[in-house]
């Protein structure tokens, strides 16, 4: 697991702040919090709580244990935490603070215990909320809302992408592909001053756009190994891909997220009607609808709220407690469903659930059905998952709309604005309050219009910042910048991308990647150690999903690109342009295949080089192939810039 | 173990550095350069042999007294095993047979994924394999040569359910084994392929190296540096580790005529040149119609693949630094073998600079059902892998962070390593 720059992090939350907390007062978030996880939450948590001590959030501190409250506000000589953690007598085994760690918990705790949370409620979203906006209104709060942060932090945002870099950025974020070269040359010689907005348009409106957000949404829905039947049975790999489809063809219909959503959430039947339903196998376990599972899943996907912990305890670390985990579990207790198909047992029974015994903690105990953080079970009668779905897709749901639009905003720019994208709570606030809240806000003052969200996010300044880096800057001062959304990051493309723009490139629809095609294996190939070709190509080239900077590949998937002979093998594309009449100069050729793959025209550097290349090369037709090859073993090629 | 491995990120970083700071050098040749012929970190390399589908114990390392193959003697007074295995027998001294193996998972899948992590299988959580595990451990994180490699020794029939792949998990992609999927061709992809790799790499140097200078970032120095690994491994002599014709026929012959003593070769390969952890896997031990003349079958070339390993291991002067495992994910029923059985069963393990030719634990003897229960030292999988990686010099107490900031222990806080085979 890759981990967060924290300093970054911590450095715009520290800027955040309204003027009461000066930049550099200790913050229980960016200071305290970590040494706390570190050392201490793991007996003083939601797992244990020993001398009755709870550490995971201020009132707690407060409130503290057996020998009385943890911490007193501006006074560390009379706070028993500091006390403690000061004699060196916690924590108990050897494993002490440090005298830095010691320091920031003295100094927040003499500065009266700051914390970024309590600021964040009030944060301004700019725009009114009630009614859905123009986008590029949006666009341009949103960059309000980033240039706020970056001015106080002294950050000079990185330029605008040049047209080639925003082009090839666009095409693979929106579409999940690199573009052709005729496209790419309409749009680089277009002298249209709007057409950047009517790409984005004209982008959102192909069915590749559906592709791509569905089998996004497919693979967030899916674990990287999918479950099974208990005894080897058959992985539901085409049900995922199909359950990917299903999705990119409401996106691509432009259905608003809500209605998706309940679709989901509620779906009942068989697979060959909703492919949705394999929802709740794929999120269950051994292949079949679990309560837990489908509640997990649900938070993680729907409300930005993890849960796995409090599945057999309260969280450690997290204000959730065990209860509220199965208290959402409880709107899937009378769901039953395979990779097949999903049903509903109807009649009787209060809405409620059994702790089971896999739980170590309070198995037995019977939790009745509550929408989350809300008191009274408020659900009668047999239908749980619409009364579920009703609740949590209404517009003022407070997880809805911003778990959504953090997705998004991760999507985009490989950052969320809260990190783990999946992880909303008190103590880890979004890095830009404001601009969460406006967010979520048109989001659901929109009707949940996911392409319109997209819109919005595409034509701001921040989505069209170059990722070039300034010369000479260092790497802290690139990290904070990339942090504070000041530039655009290079991401790593996934499988599913780099798989359709090789396609393209090669204008070979069925390219396969693979050095063997093994026969053995049964019927449906679980037996066998190599999948077939789209299968094989998403696990070789499979990237970190946490962390698109993160660039993962090694030596197989270099290899494969550098000695794999359908990579040297040519184009069909390139064939039909040889065959042109009136033929081709090398120019226009080697144009041509720039154009195909890195979306751009080559320099005169590049195109110097190509030159010397090609007159060494055996035959024309060799040395074109020679330069393709070259072209996806690019590192510009492999990376989103 | 106890100093920290530089952490495969930072490494990178530094070699982007490199990479960047020699500006005038061609980009893949000052990569080479600032690599330093590293040592290998203390520890051991491990070849895991995995009969998938679970190999029945009485029929191989655990005979009964009325079973259907005939115990026989091997080179250390005592010990019993098959007659079918003699070549084995004669290689006791060097092996130590865990026979009460009690794993509680009787379905194959969730069994391989047990057996090779330690840990139960979760929904929406997963767990490394032990392969990566020994990867994140063990390996150098920029060699030229991956730590952990996969090699399929083929299948005689095919069940025995999903096929296990290890996964790294939370440890990283970076650890995936590389998969060698017929150890007669070797690795795919290694040979130089067009012909004119040269000129093409010129081709794309002068791109590279202006790209590397416009985005002086950690993505771009992993790219160029974990392509530059890629050429470095063709171009090394370390390539010819995954070649079987470098072996003379001699050699050849005694690993046996069959992929499973010619993926044992190569296993034998790559550990010496410098390969952490081997997986050899053979598919298709569900023996569902009973054992015995399938394994009756498989034995011969089992027996010469598995003995000329350890032979050829010990004569060479790596067997005490290299930990060969055979086993499935569980063995077989009482009698026939015809039924999967996790209650007792055996794994066989040799050299590793274990305290060798002794045998761990007992199962029943006598009785209509012998063999059918462990009456000595049960050994339970969390056991079974944290004795394994302190066999292979890991620390089992260090614990990792995976999604969620969850703490995980590398072996599972039950486990009670069996200490007695550790010197």
């Amino acid at each position: 697991m890759p981990s967060t720059p924290r300093i970054v992090v911590a450095l715009a939350l520290a800027l955040l702040t309204a003027p009461a907390v000066r930049a550099d007062d200790p913050l229980l978030e960016r200071d305290v919090l970590p040494v706390l996880t570190k050392q201490c939450l793991g007996c003083h948590g939601g797992l244990r709580q020993k001398g009755g001590l709870d550490l995971r959030t201020v009132p707690a501190m407060l409130k503290g244990g057996e020998s009385g409250p943890a911490v007193k506000a501006r006074d560390a000589a009379a706070s028993e935490m500091w006390k403690r953690i000061e004699s060196d007598e916690m924590p108990p085994n050897d494993k002490k603070l440090t005298a830095a760690e010691k320091a920031a918990i003295k100094g927040w705790i003499a500065a009266g215990m700051p914390t970024v949370a309590q600021r964040q409620k009030d944060a301004d979203p700019l725009l009114a909320t009630g009614k859905k906006h123009d986008p590029k209104e949006v666009a341009a709060t949103i960059d309000t809302h980033l240039d706020k942060v970056l001015n106080v932090a002294k950050l000079k945002p990185a330029g605008r992408s040049e047209d080639a870099e925003f082009l090839r950025r666009v095409y693979l974020d929106l579409t999940g592909r690199v573009p052709t070269a005729e496209q790419a040359a309409g749009f680089l010689d277009s002298k249209d001053a709007d057409k950047r907005a009517k790409l984005i348009d004209a982008l959102l409106a192909t069915p590749q756009y559906g592709e791509q957000f569905g089998r996004t949404w497919r693979d967030w829905i899916c674990p990287p190994e999918l479950p099974s039947d208990a005894n080897g049975g058959k992985q539901p790999h085409t049900e995922a891909q199909n359950l990917g489809k299903w999705l990119g063809t409401r996106f691509a219909a432009g259905d608003p997220w809500d209605a998706i959503a309940r679709d989901v959430l509620t779906a009942e039947g068989d697979i060959k009607s909703k492919p949705q339903v394999i929802f709740f196998a794929l999120s269950g376990e051994g292949g079949k609808a679990t309560p837990a599972g489908s509640a997990r899943a649900t938070a993680s996907l729907f409300m930005g709220v993890q849960f796995q912990c409090a599945e057999c305890h309260d969280d450690p670390y997290r204000a959730w407690s065990q209860k509220e985990h199965w208290a959402l579990a409880a709107f899937f207790a009378k769901t039953t469903g395979d990779f097949g198909k999903v049903s509903e047992s109807r009649g009787g029974g209060r809405p409620e659930i059994t702790i089971p015994k896999s739980a170590f903690k309070n198995a037995g105990n019977n939790v009745p059905a509550a929408f989350l953080g809300e008191k009274s079970p408020a659900v009668k009668g047999d239908a749980l998952r619409p009364a579920f779905a009703e609740w949590l897709t209404a517009k003022d749901n407070p997880y809805f709309a911003r778990a959504f639009a953090n997705r998004l905003w991760f999507y985009f720019f490989s950052r969320g604005i809260v990190n783990p994208v999946d992880d909303f709570r008190e103590l880890n606030p979004p890095s830009h309050p404001g601009l969460m809240k406006l967010l979520a806000n048109e989001f659901a003052d929109s009707g949940f219009d996911v392409k319109h969200l997209v819109r919005c996010i595409c034509n701001s300044e921040a989505y069209q910042r170059t990722s070039r880096v300034a010369a000479g800057a260092d790497e802290q001062a690139v990290a904070a910048m990339t942090a504070n959304f000041g530039r655009m990051p290079l991401r790593v493309m996934t499988a599913d991308v780099l798989l359709d723009s090789l396609k393209l490139a090669y204008g070979d629809p069925k390219l396969d990647l693979r050095a063997i095609d093994p026969k053995d294996g049964n019927a449906n190939g679980e037996s066998a150690p190599v999948a077939e070709p789209y299968l094989e190509f998403l696990r070789r080239f499979g990237t970190n999903e946490d962390d698109a900077t993160d660039f993962t590949h090694g030596i197989p998937q270099m290899l494969a690109m550098i000695n794999h002979p359908r990579l040297l093998a040519g184009s069909n594309l390139l064939d039909a342009k040889l065959k042109a009449k009136p033929a081709p100069g090398a120019d226009e050729v080697v144009e041509f295949l720039y154009l195909s793959t890195l979306s751009r025209r080559p320099t005169a550097a590049e195109k110097a080089a190509a030159d010397r290349y090609l007159k060494k090369a055996p035959d024309p037709t060799k040395g074109y192939n020679g330069v393709l090859w070259m072209l996806v073993n690019r590192t510009e090629y492999l990376l989103v810039r | 173990m106890s100093q920290p491995l530089l952490r495969r990120r930072d490494l990178l970083k530094l070699s982007a550095a490199g990479l960047l700071s020699g500006a005038s050098v061609p980009w893949f040749e000052s990569l080479a350069a600032a690599a330093p012929a590293l040592k290998k970190p203390r520890g051991k390399s491990c070849i895991l042999l995995w009969m998938d589908g679970g190999p029945s114990q009485q029929h191989t390392f655990d005979p009964k007294p009325n079973g259907e193959f005939k115990a026989a003697k091997t080179a250390v007074p005592g010990i019993h095993i098959v007659e079918q295995l003699p070549q084995l027998g004669q290689c006791m001294d060097d092996m130590v047979l865990l026979r009460s193996m009690k794993t509680e998972i009787n379905d194959h899948y969730d069994a391989k994924y047990y057996l090779h992590t330690g840990y139960k299988r979760a929904s929406a959580f997963e767990h490394p394999a032990v392969g990566c595990i020994a990867s994140s451990q063990l390996g150098l994180p920029n060699d030229d040569l991956p730590a952990f490699v996969t090699i399929d020794a083929g299948s005689d029939k095919v069940n025995g359910g999903r096929f296990y792949r290890s996964v790294p998990a939370y440890l990283g992609p970076q650890h995936a084994p590389l998969a060698v999927h017929d150890p007669y061709k070797g690795l795919e992809n290694l040979k130089e392929s067009g012909g004119d790799l040269a000129d093409r790499l010129e081709l794309l140097g002068s791109g590279e190296a202006q790209f590397a200078k416009e985005y002086p970032l950690p993505a771009v120095g992993a790219k160029q540096a974990a392509f530059d690994r890629a050429v470095r491994l063709m171009r090394s002599k370390r390539a010819k580790a995954f070649d079987l014709e470098q072996e003379s026929e001699k050699t050849r012959e005694e690993y046996g005529a069959h992929k499973f003593g010619q993926s044992c070769l190569l296993a034998r390969r790559l550990v010496e040149a410098g390969v952490s952890f081997v997986e050899v896997f053979h598919r298709g031990w569900d023996d569902h119609e009973g054992a015995a003349k399938r394994i009756a079958a498989r034995a011969p070339w089992m027996d010469a693949g598995m003995s000329a390993l350890i032979r050829d291991l010990k004569q060479r002067g790596m067997l005490d630094d290299t930990l060969v495992v055979w086993m499935g994910e569980f063995g077989r029923s009482p009698g026939d073998g015809g039924g999967h059985f996790c209650n007792a069963w055996s794994t066989a393990w040799a050299g590793g600079g274990l305290k060798t030719g002794q045998v761990i634990g007992k199962t029943s003897e006598t009785g209509k059902n012998a063999g059918g229960t462990v009456t000595e030292r049960p050994i339970s999988a969390p056991d079974y892998i944290a004795t394994l990686c302190l066999a292979l010099g890991i620390d089992i107490h260090q614990e990792f962070t995976a999604a969620g900031n969850r703490p995980m222990p590398l072996a599972d806080k039950t486990a009670k390593p069996i200490t007695e085979i550790l010197k």
